[in-house]
């Protein structure tokens, strides 16, 4: 019985872990068809921001997360201005915009190595104790990250559904030219959506940090991670994600338990492979209907 | 003259040219560097066959290339096989694995090829470093079966060192120059021959490819598996210079270093790739002096050239060809 609690309590940790990861990038290739090669370096960005803010200039946690959240919206932003505006009308968009983050990430990377050092630092935010349930300690630090995730996600799903700026969203993510001609400013779209991909980015890189200490170079294992849970979900499907997200974080804690922690990524992947190799667009994928 | 005969004529002067360089610069460094161009230069000669011919976004071609790396250091160092025989060996390897990674990517389009080759590499990575039980025990410690996060070293050579004493790096350079020609030969002959058409008419129109009887299954295995056969060779060549093998291959820079030559140069074309690699050695020496900014400064050629030069420089002619033809 306490094993199956710790597995559980495990398995939901890193599930929320990685649906913190997935969900901005889940809503960035959603609504844009565009892969932010850069998520993993802004989530890094966050988690400093926050480490600075509270660490270095010794404010309160409550200015720390919004000034992340502010910092990574703007780097976001950024992101748009630089690389997806100039590209939008060209064709190839999806390859090259998937290059150019890769280097935009690798130079968001080398800034934040140069400013902050390449030596681990612990996330000054983070919450102390735990609950015990039986013999099995959950810490507090677990389950706001349980709970915050699918609480970001609550609120993704009632943006996109239920608002205006949902709506345009949506329709840009369905067919870019007829929602131009409704009237819809795609770049406008564009620069929301990156903005608000990179504040969640900073939400989650908090969080991440607090369980995993502050690395220049931590959110490259997550963002892969997060990059199988959206094949693995279908890309651009936010709902799917989450749930594929905590499916593969239970999944890993089983086989960590089984077989030990050395092997549990590449299991992983195989299953994603076979996952793949039996339906292509994921399994949350709606099947995709290819006019030639 | 046909693209292919010029492409040829191209090649073979290019190497008699390169063929003089150490006669006239004697230094070692420059030497050496221009060894270490020819093993780039040959990786992505090949890589844009899979990339930029076929368009099939594929970031597998480090791991095959550190698979042919590994491949050889592990032959010469368990079985002490001679490294002649170990590199094409090693290459053979890394076309097998290339397969493998071909037949899981088949039914995948566009960004899922790219996410599920990086996620594949990745895993390679990750079992060579985690892996942490001993399979050997030399004096110099233990040794895990893929050698950990030390990696192989001393595990043979061509056999230069022992003929030619101090100057055996001048006979690498003529190694990896015979390499780089071959390889080029290579993809030249693919290009401009029925299985290049094949691949190009299923990047460009694969409805169409398909119903004119170009079936998808067959070209993209054989896409993967020929430019598998000299990217493991150059990964082999690679071991064998360095003389040590290590995780360092598999780093996310040097996967970023090799894209942007691509990228740089002109994906899709013959020569763009190869003039990528010789502007950015070149940039990355002139950028040695800044240290630490090498790794900012090339992130920041990567992105000008992606969102302002997609084509690269080889599509600044092929642009003055068209606009050419148009008048």
């Amino acid at each position: 019985m306490n094993v199956a609690i710790q597995i559980l309590s495990s398995g939901l940790t890193l599930g929320a872990i990685y649906a913190l990861s997935t969900i901005g990038l889940s809503l960035v290739y959603g609504s844009l068809n565009m892969l932010n090669m850069a998520h993993g370096a802004l989530l890094a960005l966050g988690g400093y921001v926050c480490f600075y803010v509270m660490g270095v200039l010794g404010l309160p946690g409550l200015l720390g997360v919004p000034a992340a959240m502010l910092v990574c919206g703007l780097a976001g932003f950024v992101v748009y201005q630089l690389a997806a505006r100039p590209m939008l009308a060209s064709g190839g968009f999806e390859t090259r915009i998937f290059i150019a983050t890769i280097g935009i990430g690798a130079i968001l990377g080398n800034v934040i190595q140069r400013s902050f050092g390449p030596q681990p630092v612990a996330q000054p935010l983070a919450l102390h104790g735990a609950l015990v349930l039986g013999e099995v300690y959950v810490p507090y630090q677990n389950l706001l990250i349980l709970f915050v995730s699918v609480a970001m996600m609550a609120v993704v799903a009632l943006l996109l559904g239920r608002t205006r700026v949902g709506r345009a969203i949506r329709a840009t993510a369905q067919n870019r030219d007829a929602a131009q001609l409704m009237g819809i400013r795609i770049g406008r779209v564009y620069a929301q959506v990156l903005a608000l991909s990179g504040a969640l980015a900073a939400l989650s890189g908090i969080l991440i940090s607090s369980l995993s200490g502050l690395l220049p170079n931590m959110g490259g294992d997550p963002m892969l991670k997060a990059f199988v849970i959206c094949i693995v979900a279908g890309l651009g499907n936010v709902f799917g994600a989450v749930v594929a997200a905590f499916l593969l974080g239970l999944l890993e804690a089983l086989i960590q338990y089984l077989l030990g922690v050395q092997y549990s990524f590449a299991i992983l992947l195989l299953i994603v492979i076979a996952v793949l190799i039996w339906r292509p667009a994921g399994l949350f994928g709606r099947r995709q209907v290819v006019r030639l | 003259m046909s693209a292919g005969r010029r492409d040829l004529l191209v090649c073979l002067l290019l190497a008699g040219a390169m063929a003089l360089l150490p006669q006239l610069v004697g230094t070692r460094y420059v030497v050496t560097q221009s060894t270490l161009f020819f093993i780039w230069a040959v990786v992505v000669s090949q890589w844009n066959l899979v990339f930029g011919v076929a368009g099939i976004f594929s970031l597998a071609q480090m791991a095959l290339f550190a698979v042919g790396a590994y491949a050889t250091a592990m032959l010469g160092y368990y079985f002490a096989v001679p490294m002649v025989v170990a590199m094409p060996l090693a290459a053979l390897v890394s076309v097998a694995v290339s397969l493998v990674v071909g037949l899981a990517c088949l039914r995948l389009r566009g960004p899922y090829v790219a996410l599920l080759t990086l996620a594949i590499a990745q895993v390679l990575y990750l079992v060579v470093v985690n892996d942490t039980d001993c399979f050997t025990n030399p004096p110099s410690g233990c040794m895990p079966f893929f050698g950990g996060v030390r990696g192989f070293s001393r595990f043979g050579d061509l056999g230069f060192r022992a003929l030619l004493g101090s100057k055996w790096y001048v006979a690498h350079y003529y190694v990896g120059l015979g390499l780089l020609t071959l390889a080029m030969l290579f993809s030249i002959a693919i290009v401009r021959g029925p299985l290049g058409l094949a691949f190009q008419a299923l990047r460009d129109n694969p409805g169409y490819a398909r119903s004119r009887g170009v079936g998808q299954f067959k070209y993209q295995l054989w896409v993967f598996g020929l430019s598998a056969f000299f990217t493991g060779l150059a990964g082999a060549f690679y071991g064998v210079q360095f003389g040590v093998v290590g995780p360092i291959v598999f780093s996310l820079a040097t996967l970023l270093f090799l894209l942007s030559m691509m990228v740089v140069g002109g994906l899709g074309t013959v020569w763009g790739p190869l003039l990528g690699a010789a502007l950015l050695m070149l940039a990355d020496e002139g950028m040695r002096e800044v240290g630490d900014w090498r790794d900012i400064g090339l992130g920041v050629i990567l992105v000008l050239f992606v969102v302002l030069l997609p084509r690269g420089l080889a599509g600044l002619r092929l642009r003055g060809v068209s606009k050419a033809k148009q008048s």
